[in-house]
């Protein structure tokens, strides 16, 4: 059947095979802190049913609901159905903004990528004193929150990396853009070309990236595929870091929190407990872990958007924290660190880092 | 729904927990069966004062009010068929004690049936009664609709755990029956008859429940049989065998064969699969009743039989086959019915055997699972809601089920209630004179007839 929408195209034998079950009220994280059903998966494949029915248009009215998904994934790791909202609804997201509807904070995000290098509309880019765009082995590619606004965890990374000796180079880098394909627009190509020439001109074998949505993106997106093709390995810093020993151990209560990006959308979830397990033997796992982790909440452009209810989800993930009692919670993605960094209550004593900024603490205490 | 009428609801609940947006109606349009209506409007309230003051409103003005928790019904009952107001009871989520000395956990209606389970694993407690969807159902639709789930045979279902209810009446009227006590025959059962009425007689605001020590150990067997007979005798066969199983499962041809087709677990294909449970306080005790049954498997010609080795994945690797079938069975077509009923246990063969020659008579897929050790069986209709000549064709086949469901002395539904799904059914389980009696009992509490309208098949 021929529909009015791309969604329905796409997407229509998925969004009928919903069951209605309400599994995914369990790992939704927007309908966790609201308890509203329509902000669930199910309730979101509901109301595109209708839209499929002719019952209703993409409008204004949907936006509450169509644009508050983190794209975290979580109900599609428990839909027994098979069905995958987030593809559904990022397709859906398009649909809405090509017939002119969208959250106000989304049209800016794209504004803004068309204006400027990155999502916070910085001019004057970090410099992390590091040579830039010399011939490598390794190119690292910082992303945008770790250049603007978690700039600590990516020092902390470049000394990691410096002690290791890795030859690598930073570039000119803009943003990967891939979050608007998130958000209802298309890849910045004007973005996504800069860095491919900035990546492919320093000679490297491979690239690492501080954010695992870069590194999603590099490794997914079409306008990317010319590092792939030249033979460029696009890995993320906590693979790379799992091969090494750095020989210095903590006491303290370590917990980790899988970013949605890193576990459920690419499956790297081994990969940082083993550098973890080598620095922190009293390690504990959140009640909540590996495909089954809540969201943190900035997903999707729902912290853009809905900053309320991204803290709110922030909030739920760090009471995880509290009931394991962990003095440490380390996460592989600074947006991670970013936003349960902001929902941090200041009775909450525990630290929120990165793996590498944790592990640079231990090597300086150890010196 | 007129505007003065909302207005009191948001002067009752605040602006904030009440809604007649379009997503809201729409989401709550649904359950996780194949009834639809949008309701006019939704609240959720926080407190019992807010549900008396709600329902006063509704006697006087007469509309609808459908309680309602996770909404995961297979029967449409949390579904408004006449509109009106859904009384979302998920932000009354307080478990509010757990009193391990008198074995009881008092709670609010909203909460999880998954999060009262973490609560009380600390002190060696569990509550028995576990349905399928347990991570997101509330106990206030578990005693509404006497959820049942796998540990039935042994444990008995939601009702064996209820001692006490307050609920409110349609007239606003608090009513509180039952007691603290383990035992108690201080007048008419009012808290047995409020469990299992799908909302029709009063709104739940709080319940007590009797919890039980949690039995550390446990054994696992796996058994196939080539013939729907055999695996029926066995199933009889253990269960007057003086050892009462914690869980018996069985698997048919139909949901082995489709098991197989979307998954790389490779099953035999035989006409059933029995998966059994035993629990104990030691290793020795399960074992000793899991040999008794392996005895009896054996006994009944069981082909393969498998049982749990911790060292290879154990009790998991056999149980894959029972819990994946709903997901496997969620995908074959854009439409199942997972449909409930029950039989005397000596007749599951009986049924088994009908529910395959119905489903080959309509060319309908109608795969098999279900809680062997209760007579409790779940046919999966899995159909094209889209195509009308099937959608008669699953509606015929029903109706063939259903007769043949009475004809063994079985029931129309073992734990997922009547609801909408059942209640044009209901005359061919229940005669005029109890037909009556419950129709009476509705009356009585609810003369206007303005909770749950429609379900039961009570107004005939």
């Amino acid at each position: 059947m021929e529909g009015k929408y791309e969604f329905e195209k796409k997407f229509r034998d998925q969004v009928l095979r919903c069951s209605s079950c309400g599994f995914c009220r369990a790992v939704c994280p927007v309908f966790g802190i609201t308890k509203r059903p329509a902000f669930n998966a199910r309730g979101k494949m509901l109301i595109l049913k209708e839209v499929m029915d002719g019952n209703l248009d993409l409008n204004d009215e949907l936006v509450e609901t169509l644009f508050q998904c983190t794209t975290c994934a979580a109900c599609s790791e428990q839909c027994p159905s098979g069905v995958q909202p987030p593809e559904i609804i990022k397709q859906v997201r398009k649909d809405m903004v090509h017939g002119g509807t969208c959250h106000p904070a989304f049209e800016g995000m794209n504004q803004v990528l068309q204006e400027h290098t990155n999502i916070y509309a910085e001019d004057e880019p970090e410099d992390f004193e590091r040579e830039r765009n010399k011939k490598a082995e390794y190119v690292f590619f910082i992303g945008c929150v770790g250049s603007y606004r978690e700039d600590e965890a990516t020092l902390a990374t470049l000394d990691i990396l410096d002690r290791l000796e890795v030859d690598y180079t930073l570039i000119d880098e803009v943003c990967c853009s891939g979050a608007l394909e998130d958000v209802g627009f298309e890849i910045n190509e004007r973005l996504a070309k800069k860095n491919v020439e900035l990546i492919l001109g320093t000679g490297a074998k491979a690239v690492i990236t501080g954010c695992p949505y870069c590194s999603r993106t590099f490794n997914g997106k079409p306008q990317y595929q010319a590092l792939k093709d030249a033979g460029l390995k696009i890995i993320h810093i906590s693979e790379f870091l799992k091969d090494f020993d750095f020989g210095v151990k903590t006491d303290k209560v370590v917990t980790y929190h899988d970013p949605c990006d890193l576990g459920r959308h690419c499956g790297i979830y081994n990969e940082p407990r083993e550098t973890i397990g080598k620095i922190a033997p009293n390690f504990v796992e959140l009640r909540h872990n590996r495909s089954n982790a809540l969201c943190c909440g900035a997903g999707g452009g729902v912290r853009g958007a809905f900053a309320k209810n991204s803290i709110a989800m922030a909030r739920r993930r760090l009471e995880e924290v509290e009931e394991v009692g962990a003095e440490i919670v380390l996460t592989e993605c600074n947006s991670c660190v970013h936003n349960l960094s902001n929902a941090k209550l200041r009775a909450q004593k525990f630290k929120i880092l990165t793996t590498t900024q944790f592990l640079q603490e231990l090597l300086e205490e150890a010196e | 729904m007129d505007t003065a009428i909302k207005q009191s609801l948001k002067e009752i609940v605040g602006e904030e927990n009440f809604t007649d947006s379009l997503i809201d109606l729409i989401a709550y349009s649904k359950d996780a069966s194949e009834h639809q209506h949008r309701p006019d409007a939704a609240v959720w309230p926080v407190t019992t004062e807010q549900v008396v003051a709600i329902m006063k409103l509704a006697n006087r003005e007469k509309f609808p009010v459908v309680a309602r928790g996770a909404g995961t019904s297979l029967a449409g009952l949390a579904v408004a068929e006449r509109g009106g107001l859904i009384l979302d009871l998920g932000r009354m989520d307080k478990i509010i004690d757990i009193n391990i000395q008198d074995r009881l956990a008092i709670v609010q209606p909203g909460v999880i049936y998954a999060d009262l389970d973490r609560a009380l694993s600390p002190y060696g407690f569990f509550f028995p009664p576990d349905p399928a969807s347990g991570s997101v159902s509330t106990l206030g639709g578990n005693v509404a609709t006497n959820a049942g789930g796998i540990k039935g045979a042994k444990y008995g279902t939601t009702k064996d755990y209820v001692l006490a209810l307050e609920a409110v009446l349609p007239d606003g009227r608090v009513l509180h029956t039952g007691s603290k006590c383990m035992k108690s025959v201080s007048g008419y059962d009012l808290t047995k008859l409020l469990v299992g009425s799908e909302g029709t007689l009063g709104v739940i605001t709080e319940i007590t429940f009797k919890v039980n020590p949690k039995l550390p150990m446990s054994s696992t067997a796996m058994a196939t049989f080539d013939t729907l007979e055999d695996a029926g005798h066995a199933i009889s066969e253990i269960m007057y065998s003086g050892i009462i199983p914690s869980a018996l499962e069985v698997v048919d041809e139909q949901s082995l064969v489709a098991i197989n087709e979307n998954t790389d677990l490779g099953l035999p294909v035989v006409e059933a699969m029995l998966v059994a449970e035993t629990d104990g306080h030691t290793k020795e005790e399960t074992e000793f009743q899991m040999n008794k049954i392996i005895e009896i498997f054996k006994k009944n010609h069981a082909g393969m039989v498998k049982h749990a080795d911790e060292s290879v994945g154990g009790a998991a690797a056999l149980w894959a086959a029972r819990k994946s079938a709903y997901g496997v069975l969620a995908r074959i077509n854009n439409n199942l019915i997972v449909e409930d009923l029950a039989v005397p246990m000596s007749k599951v063969p009986e049924m088994l055997r009908s529910i395959s020659d119905i489903a080959k008579k309509h060319d309908l897929k109608i795969p098999t699972v279900g809680h062997a050790g209760d007579g409790n069986l779940h046919p999966v209709v899995c159909f094209d809601g889209t195509n009308a000549d099937e959608v008669k064709r699953v509606e015929e086949a029903s109706i063939e089920l259903f007769e043949k469901v009475i004809e063994l002395e079985g029931t129309l539904t073992g734990e997922h209630g009547i609801g909408l799904a059942k209640a044009p059914y209901m005359v061919l389980e229940h005669d005029e004179i109890s037909m009556d009696m419950m129709r009476s009992i509705k009356k009585l509490f609810d003369p206007n007839n303005i909770l749950n309208p429609g379900k039961m098949g009570l107004e005939g």
